[in-house]
């Protein structure tokens, strides 16, 4: 346990030795670096934009390049200079980093992403009570206090937190500052709630392949990137150079498959021309690719894209629409 | 006015009139609604209508080029413009569009109704108050406690291009004497000032577009931001980069801003894009005398010219001097 009050103390400890990053109100919340514990936020349900920014920035040069006496000389870039701390990361965007780790772990494993992965101490913080209109992890089988993928988790417990430490890197952050920590009493965890299971879309979504529905949603579909953006576990880059041929920069950068020119080919064609053929990948990837590569849903039932999305489209629907409509 | 609205939708339907009307429908709570489109009569018990009905519909009205019929929408006053210009700038015809017009009693910010009824479940507008449902409660509130910025700088509730109309014709109007206002606090700033406020708001930005996506006037047949050669701006996402993006977009939108306010509703990451193009609507009535949106008979200021353009040419005494 760690007393509220002594929170903010054991942050500007942990931040002397790692680059702390946390939940910053700046216009929205945003999980950014911090200096110290005063620039962060506590009472947010969650950030707009999910963490993996963090781990999969929007905007990341890879290398720089130039030509030299007839030889291309590559400077690589990334890396951490410290180790770090996230402050604040909420059970479901947890969760999506363990299905990023899938991804960017799989036979060929991604430095860039790896190595800021395996630089970074997480410090969840279980969900508040009650949640917002748009969340529902739950019914996707997680629980919004459990300590599932972080190192510690705190759980609010009105003038306390309650402290589960689940790795050595955990143990360390808590001995920065072991006086500021004392024992529970028994039977202080909160238990999580579980919802309606939504899993079964998964088995559904493969029927409906042809299904009118994806034109009538992408009817009022706009086409933009916030679904997208705002998932934690959309992952999808484009690479680009900046520079000229003689010299630049590699980049790679977001990149959304509800964007028209996503899979426009250098022809011309592009194999999904219409926004039917790219809702419809959309939600495919998230309960039918993802999870026949991974043997999990690729939702984590975060809501922002429900809660974001400029037409008021929301997931929920769409997985409730599907469960009606499809058949195993 | 929403059996009238159903009444209407289902006749323009049912007579063959029209082929499918773009209403709004509850999303997935009564708060949220969300767009919807009408194809059969039967469908028209999901048509709603509330104070919670933000959205432009006007903006699909870019899928019209898809097929040879007509079509019908609800529009407020404000997107009623957005027909305006559409028929302007030749991206529909007129005659192809049914409008059903409603007298907008204003319309409530999410944000202000959750900060300041929580668990609010529904809202409607009786005079100038709007009441709030909260469990068993109406609570009674000013609309000025709940209102979405635009409202108070609203001067078309009504729109004056319709069809049909809804209700009664007495809508709400506050005064436009503030309108600018956002804008003349940035103007008095040392450009210094100005230049660190736009940089900050601009440096949230995710470019997702949905500020492009949304806008009734985005209607190019290739985006200067998705164009490859030459590729004008990359996804990378510096400041520079974001400042490019926005920047262009609001010079796109000289002479064609209508403030429906969309753009700013649908950022996720809270850009005040409204300041932004209401610094280009008014450079625009200044100089021109010329609001976008108004009557179709109009000629934007951007494809005519006047010899004597009054302002202009006080400008240029100014400068002579």
């Amino acid at each position: 346990m760690i007393k509220k009050a002594h929170l903010t103390q054991w942050l500007d400890r942990v931040a002397q030795g790692y680059d702390l990053f946390g939940p910053v109100l700046d216009g929205v919340v945003q999980f950014k670096r911090v200096n110290s514990s005063d620039q962060l936020v506590f009472d947010y349900a969650n950030s707009v934009v999910p963490p993996k920014n963090l781990f999969l920035p929007q905007t990341e040069c890879l290398f720089a390049f130039r030509r030299e006496e007839g030889s291309i000389i590559l400077e690589p870039r990334g890396g951490l200079e410290r180790e770090r701390v996230l402050f604040g990361i909420r059970p479901c965007d947890a969760r999506s980093l363990l299905l990023l780790d899938e991804v960017f772990n799989g036979d060929l494993e991604d430095t860039y992403y790896q190595e800021k992965r395996r630089g970074t101490i997480l410090i969840g913080l279980a969900c508040p009570s009650p949640p917002q209109r748009t969340c529902f992890c739950t019914s996707l089988g997680i629980d919004p206090l459990s300590p599932e993928g972080v190192d510690i988790l705190l759980t609010d417990l009105g003038d306390r937190y309650l402290v589960e430490v689940t790795t050595e890197k955990g143990e360390e952050l808590v001995g920065l500052s072991q006086e500021l920590f004392f024992p529970s009493a028994e039977g202080e965890k909160l238990k999580g709630e579980k919802g309606k299971s939504l899993e079964e879309v998964g088995e559904k979504i493969g029927s409906l392949w042809e299904d009118g529905y994806w034109r009538e949603l992408s009817r009022r579909c706009l086409g933009c990137g916030v679904c997208t953006y705002l998932c934690p576990t959309c992952h999808c880059f484009d690479l680009t150079d900046v520079g000229s041929t003689l010299s630049g920069k590699r980049f790679r950068c977001w990149d959304s498959c509800m964007f028209a020119d996503f899979t426009r080919m250098a022809g011309g064609v592009n194999p999904r021309p219409t926004g039917k053929e790219r809702v419809r990948q959309r939600y495919f990837d998230k309960f039918s690719y993802f999870p026949e590569r991974y043997g999990v849903l690729g939702c984590v039932g975060c809501g922002r894209c429900s809660q974001y999305c400029p037409m008021g489209i929301d997931i929920r629907t769409i997985i409730n629409e599907v469960i009606a409509r499809g058949a195993k | 006015m929403e059996q009238e609205l159903r009444e209407i939708v289902r006749k323009l339907l049912e007579e063959g009139a029209i082929e499918y009307f773009i209403g709004y429908a509850e999303g997935f709570e009564p708060l949220h609604t969300t767009p919807c489109f009408i194809e059969r009569g039967e469908q028209v018990q999901a048509l709603v209508w509330s104070p919670l009905c933000p959205y432009n519909l006007a903006r699909y009205l870019h899928q019209m080029k898809d097929g040879a019929g007509k079509v019908g929408l609800v529009v407020k006053g404000c997107d009623a413009r957005a027909i305006v210009e559409l028929v302007k700038g030749n991206q529909i015809q007129r005659e192809r569009v049914v409008v059903v017009g409603i007298p907008c009693q204003g319309q409530v910010d999410l944000a202000k109704l959750e900060d300041a009824f929580e668990g609010a479940e529904m809202v409607e507008g009786k005079g100038d108050t709007f009441l709030v449902t909260v469990g068993e409660k109406v609570h009674s509130v000013e609309k000025e406690r709940l209102l979405r910025e635009k409202c108070f700088s609203c001067r078309h509730p009504i729109s004056f291009e319709y069809d049909f109309v809804l209700g009664e014709m007495s809508p709400l109007v506050y005064g436009s004497e503030s309108e600018f206002a956002m804008v003349e606090e940035l103007e008095r700033l040392p450009v210094e000032e100005r230049r660190a406020f736009w940089r900050a708001q601009f440096e949230r930005c995710i470019r997702c577009y949905a500020c492009r996506d949304i806008c009734y006037a985005c209607y190019c047949q290739e985006c200067i931001f998705e164009s490859k050669a030459p590729r004008w701006l990359e996804k990378t996402t510096t400041p520079l980069d974001n400042q490019t993006y926005h920047l262009i977009r609001a010079w796109h939108m000289v002479g064609r801003c209508i403030d429906c306010g969309e753009c700013e509703r649908v950022c996720p990451v809270g850009i005040p894009l409204r300041r932004l193009y209401k610094k280009v609507e008014k450079e625009v009535e200044q100089l021109f005398d010329y609001r976008a949106g108004m009557r179709v008979e109009d000629l934007p200021p951007l494809v005519t010219f006047a010899a004597e353009e009054p302002a202009l040419s006080s400008r240029q005494d100014r400068s002579e001097r």
